[in-house]
């Protein structure tokens, strides 16, 4: 079975800065990991693998210092890393970003399963997984919690759709966006930990690289980057965070303010 | 209520009123620290806490308080294990918890940081600056004041040394409520000698330390944790002492085994992620070149291999490290309602071995279970003594002067890390003798010649 996943390189969202003026993650600022949705997408794969033997392969679009982050993804099981790093990919939306990934999965030719993460914690959109598979032209399903079965010519899932959850029968070839924690078959999955020797591997092992020329024969390169993006973020700002307010106060002084706060805001009449 | 009302209203005057805390319930929360209940004293409930807002105000409730002759205790975050911040006579309790600010002086790298600030606030600071505090000496609730009194160590201490090894300088009020400034922001310093360090470790009987000069050094840019799973104690603790004595320094060295991390885990509800084997090494790296760091992780595998390990497993990612030593760090939470009492034994380095099989012995003669953990990068061992059915308290602590024994008789000492406090006071006269008892009353009659700072502590009753 020839497996793809779609890995995004993310920050460690505790330690990134934001930069409020451009309205982006200041990527910079935080080395870049694997989004944690996606280690859910590898580890869904090499149960894939297992099943039906194959080859995983992981398509990414970072900056170059993304790297070490899929070296920890070969480490922990894909058998061959792309990574689309080139300038005239940067600042794309979700929409430019789909549509590059999209045409990279072109060019690599065939494969039977895509697999993602439903959304990444950056981002936090869940818009990419869905528009490759509409740049593509298969059918998708996002928020799945369960593969159920899957076969050489389909897939069943369970996904999650908010008010239900939905049983999906996918022909194959299909991209199945991940949720977290995921049942495959009867068997809860957590990411597991890379063998030392794996990592050690991996850091000798060879990442393509992939720039925007490379793309040029199945895609548009206007489309990419933020030249393709059909939105702007026009604005950002922090969610405004009201602390709690401490006043000591005593007897009867404190049920009277007590009262009258109730009051101001409505509690009570 | 034993102190005079005369005593509450001066020291009202002093922090203001709303600092000045005697309602029952608001000083319930006072009374007690992390100690296993099994072995932790009553407190007495006839206090006052006190919260003073600067190192004046400390000064002039401690000028009180030898006035009126009443008892000081210090308290800091409350996560001591040995009854140090439990009050045992009526009197004072002097809580530093708005004292809490700290300053980093990024272009000198230190922090300045006032005894109420919380570990985990001098790392969440040092960081905004790009900066950290290296050692890790325990819970990130601890108070920096008590960190210090206590000469805290951690899991850490393999690589970074203890708290003593960052104090650049303290400032200290004494018992009778003079201030004491000592050190300096360098990193060295001989002018005259180094009083601070009579303070690191006193746990509060010889002064309140009130604000502390620490060293902070440039961030580890790579960090790894490594599990190394084996089907023997021995095979983990052969493996340990080679690491130990290639000259690796990891940042941790950690034993466990199964049943103790899987305790921890269920506790937390997550599940500890490898399943192979029933022994462990958790080797923490943390180094400023990725290259480096590579060339170690490398070398754990081989050496470990080497000494018959089943496959090492390895994580360079933040949230799996921090969830690996999550779990590793609340074993004690996890087995705290079935403990009587915690054990902080140490060893000579090359010693570990023989120890953890001597506590085996102990487990084997009584019959019971003895969760061993603890940081064999170092020595320091910890034991829970559980409150095994049918035992009487006498019983139990038997089993705990056993281990003590054991420790004792490779020459390691009873409390690596923990201290003395209120419940080991019992074992001061004869393990460190008569002459370091007389020294230090003497000292303590110096300071505090009143007797009136953390009473019933550390140095033996007369």
């Amino acid at each position: 079975m020839n497996i793809l996943v779609l890995i995004k390189p993310t920050p460690d969202i505790t330690k990134v800065r934001f930069d409020v003026e451009k309205g982006v993650v200041d990527r910079g600022s935080a080395s870049l990991e694997i989004n944690p949705f996606d280690l859910y997408a590898i580890e869904v794969a090499k149960r894939i693998k297992r099943v039906f033997g194959g080859f995983i392969t992981s398509l990414s679009m970072a900056p170059p210092h993304a790297e070490p982050a899929l070296r920890d993804a070969i480490a922990r099981g894909v058998d061959r890393a792309i990574l689309l790093s080139d300038r005239r990919f940067a600042g794309a939306d979700t929409w430019a970003t789909s549509y590059t990934l999209a045409s990279a999965i072109r060019k690599l030719g065939s494969f039977n399963i895509i697999l993602c993460g439903e959304k990444s914690v950056d981002g936090d959109t869940a818009h990419v997984g869905p528009e490759v598979a509409e740049f593509l032209g298969i059918p998708h399903v996002s928020f799945v919690t369960r593969i159920i079965d899957v076969s050489v010519d389909k897939v069943i899932v369970e996904s999650d759709f908010g008010e239900a959850y939905y049983e999906v029968e996918l022909k194959l070839p299909a991209l199945i966006a991940l949720s977290r924690p995921v049942i495959f078959r009867d068997e809860f999955i957590e990411p597991s930990m890379p063998k030392v020797s794996d990592v050690l591997r991996a850091k000798k092992a060879k990442i393509d690289v992939w720039s925007a020329d490379q793309l040029a024969d199945v895609a548009d390169v206007s489309k990419f980057g933020l030249n393709g993006s059909p939105t702007r973020v026009v604005r950002a700002y922090y969610a405004l965070e009201k602390g709690r307010e401490t006043r000591v106060v005593k007897g009867e002084e404190g049920v009277n303010m007590i009262l009258s706060v109730l009051r101001e805001t409505g509690v009570i009449s | 209520m034993a102190l005079p009302i005369s005593l509450i209203n001066e020291l009202k005057s002093t922090v203001g009123d709303q600092w000045v805390i005697i309602e029952e319930k608001a000083v319930e929360r006072y009374l007690y620290d992390e100690t296993a209940y099994g072995v932790r004293p009553q407190p007495v409930r006839d206090i006052v806490v006190v919260k003073p807002g600067s190192t004046e105000e400390v000064s002039e409730v401690l000028k009180l308080a030898n006035k009126y002759k009443a008892k000081v205790y210090i308290r800091g975050g409350g996560t001591g294990l040995v009854g140090g911040a439990i009050p045992t006579k009526p009197g004072i309790v002097l809580s530093l918890e708005r004292m809490d600010k700290v300053h980093v002086d990024s272009e000198n790298m230190v922090a300045e940081a006032e005894a109420g600030a919380t570990l985990g606030k001098l790392i969440e600071e040092a960081e905004k600056h790009n900066l950290m505090f290296p050692a890790h000496p325990g819970d990130e609730g601890a108070f920096i004041g008590g960190l210090i009194a206590c000469n805290a160590g951690g899991s850490r201490a393999v690589k970074t040394g203890v708290m003593r090894n960052y104090v650049l300088g303290l400032e200290v009020v004494l018992p009778t409520g003079e201030v004491l400034k000592l050190g300096a922001k360098t990193i060295k310093n001989n002018f005259g000698y180094n009083l601070a360090h009579l303070f690191v470790g006193s746990e509060g009987v010889l002064g309140v330390v009130t604000k502390a000069y620490l060293r902070l050094y440039p961030k580890w840019s790579y960090t790894a944790t490594i599990v190394v799973p084996f089907d023997s104690r021995v095979k983990a603790f052969k493996t340990a002492k080679k690491l130990l004595f290639s000259g690796l320094i990891p940042l941790a060295l950690e034993y466990f085994d199964r049943r103790v991390i899987e305790a921890s885990a269920k506790h937390l509800g997550l599940q500890w992620p490898i399943m192979e084997g029933d022994y462990f090494l958790m080797v923490i790296l943390a180094e400023a070149l990725e290259d480096v760091l590579f060339l170690e992780l490398e070398y754990v595998d081989k050496a470990a291999r080497e000494e018959g390990s089943l496959e090492p497993f390895a994580t360079q990612r933040t949230d799996e490290q921090k969830t690996l030593l999550k779990i590793r760090s609340e074993i004690f939470t996890a087995l705290k309602k079935d403990t009587f009492d915690i054990l902080d034994t140490t060893v000579p380095l090359g010693s570990v071995d023989k120890f953890i099989e001597a506590v085996m012995d102990i487990e084997r003669k009584h019959g019971v279970w003895l969760p061993v953990y603890g940081h064999v990068g170092d020595g320091n061992i910890h034991i829970h003594v559980l409150n095994y059915q049918g035992y009487t308290r006498e019983q139990l602590i038997g089993v705990s002067e056993e281990i003590y024994e054991a420790a004792l008789k490779l020459g390691g000492v009873i409390t690596g890390e923990h201290g003395i406090g209120y419940i080991r006071r019992k074992y001061v006269r004869r393990l460190l003798g008569d002459v370091w008892v007389e020294t230090m009353r003497k000292l303590k009659g110096i300071l505090d010649p009143n007797k009136v700072l953390n009473p019933d502590k550390v140095i033996p009753e007369e």
